[in-house]
């Protein structure tokens, strides 16, 4: 399947690329079988995510699905956030090939391990 | 190839007129064909393509050879269209020896010597490779062979020159092999044609029975239009070449010089001499190629990789894996592909857009960043 214009856009154009000097959490996890990788910088502040920064090393799905989850947790209470699924991740993007929904199961792994951060 | 379509349109096996025309027209491609490789007319099988005519080549040699022996020597960085019929044979109890290359892309004569048993039958290594454009020395291994051939040892050597078809000049006496596989669409005819070379006197087993077409060694019926074709091809191919080599290796050595000017981090894949006039890999670290390509392919420049998402795997190009790199390099390379029709202009938009597109990706990587977890 060709990507929808959602993917192709951010895979042009990421946001919130980078890093957070004032981080109240950073987690970063790969997938073994592939190599793909993702880091999240997370500023939370009274249960409140403030600011999000990503980057990412791997499969274009791997680095829109950051860039798209970026987007997506942005101003969202950690309760609001962790509720979110890999599915919504893949309905945001406007879908994914079924060989590439392991690059999406990345992206909300790692924002998983980032939100149980104390 | 048009008039094959509207006016000649007759099968080239039938016996009246309309199938007769046709036949005279494949036999002109025929001759075409034999004349880029400097082959008889009688030596070319027509196939539908060069995954066919290494399938041909592998299985019915080694169905022929059997009796003599089960082992076959091929290379490390075969197409997968001969690593697979290679794997095939494998299952079926052949044993096989794979040459490595060494960092330039290129196997060793040495290394083939050593290797040569005497059960040995098939040699199959091809002539450049498809990813990095490394000529191996099918001669000096062809010439060997010739050297030891006898009653009792009568090895075949069998070489894949599709990716070298219409790039650089081919004659089958000089290389010495007993077989060589071609693609048409290398020399811009159509897809879906190609032609095996099969040394007069070589002993091959059709692998397609229930016709006589190809004199036995490819039943079925000729594909007339795409033959033709291939012929027309062929013969400017001939005429053009080195005006087309030295054209593309120009703009090839253009670009790389451009590249090595502009970005920094990159290794460039395969021996910088020993190689095809129009190929260029370059490994980009910290990067995928996947994501480069889709980058340049939004901007309408067409790329392909080495990655392992791109060829449905999830192993990353074992070309450049057999090279000594590593994963990362393996799965950030690229190859540039320059055709007669490609201009300067072109692939300075191409550096342009290139610089742009990998700054972005390096700026998005975690690798060349250290990790602080929080």
């Amino acid at each position: 399947m060709a990507y929808s214009n959602i993917f192709n856009d951010h895979l042009a154009h990421p946001r919130n690329v980078g890093e957070l000097e004032n981080a109240t959490a950073v987690v970063e996890e790969s997938n073994p079988v592939c190599g793909d990788r993702l880091r999240l910088s997370l500023v939370i502040n009274d249960e409140r995510i403030e600011t999000v920064k990503f980057l990412a090393y791997g499969c274009p799905p791997t680095l829109v699905s950051g860039s798209v989850l970026t987007e997506m947790i942005s101003g969202k209470t950690v309760q609001e956030a962790s509720e979110i699924t890999k599915t919504d991740l893949i309905d945001a993007i406007g879908g994914l090939p079924g060989r590439k929904h392991h690059a999406a199961a990345l992206a909300i792994e790692v924002l998983a391990a980032a939100l149980r951060k104390p | 190839m048009l008039q094959s379509l509207t006016k000649t349109y007759g099968n080239a096996s039938s016996v009246h007129a309309f199938g007769q025309q046709a036949r005279a027209a494949v036999d002109r491609a025929r001759r075409e064909v034999a004349a880029l490789i400097g082959a008889r007319q009688n030596e070319i099988v027509f196939t539908s393509g060069g995954t066919e005519a290494n399938n041909l080549a592998i299985r019915g040699l080694a169905e022929a050879a059997q009796q003599q022996g089960r082992h076959v020597i091929t290379s490390a960085i075969e197409h997968p269209s001969v690593r697979g019929v290679i794997e095939w044979l494998e299952k079926r109890k052949w044993e096989v020896t794979r040459l490595p290359v060494y960092e330039n892309g290129i196997v060793r004569v040495a290394d083939f010597k050593a290797a040569l048993r005497s059960d040995t039958v098939l040699v199959s290594i091809m002539l450049a490779n498809n990813e990095i454009g490394t000529v191996q020395p099918i001669r000096e291994i062809g010439a060997f062979i010739r050297e030891g051939r006898d009653a009792s040892r009568n090895i075949r050597l069998h070489t894949d020159a599709v990716q070298a078809t219409g790039r650089i000049e081919l004659n089958v006496d000089e290389l010495g092999c007993d077989l060589l596989s071609l693609s048409a669409h290398k020399l811009y005819a159509p897809k879906g044609v190609g032609a095996l070379y099969v040394r007069r006197g070589v002993r091959l087993i059709g692998q397609n029975v229930g016709g006589h077409q190809e004199r036995e060694r490819r039943a079925g019926t000729e594909n007339v239009p795409g033959i033709i074709a291939f012929g027309e091809a062929a013969r400017i191919a001939l005429a053009e070449l080195a005006q087309r080599a030295n054209y593309v290796k120009e703009l090839r050595d253009y670009f790389e010089g451009q590249v090595r000017r502009k970005i920094e981090d990159v290794v460039f894949n395969g021996d910088p001499e020993q190689r095809l006039p129009h190929l260029s890999n370059i490994s980009f670290r910290f990067i995928e190629g996947e994501g480069l390509l889709i980058n340049l392919d939004l901007k309408g420049i067409a790329v392909s990789t080495g990655s392992a998402c791109s060829s449905g795997t999830l192993e990353p190009s074992p070309v450049i894996r057999a090279l000594g790199h590593n994963d990362e390099l393996a799965r950030g390379s690229i190859r540039f592909s320059f055709g007669k029709d490609n201009t300067k202009q072109e692939i300075d938009y191409v550096v342009e857009v290139l610089v742009d597109a990998v700054a972005r990706l390096r700026e998005l990587s975690p690798l060349n960043k250290t990790l602080v977890t929080r």
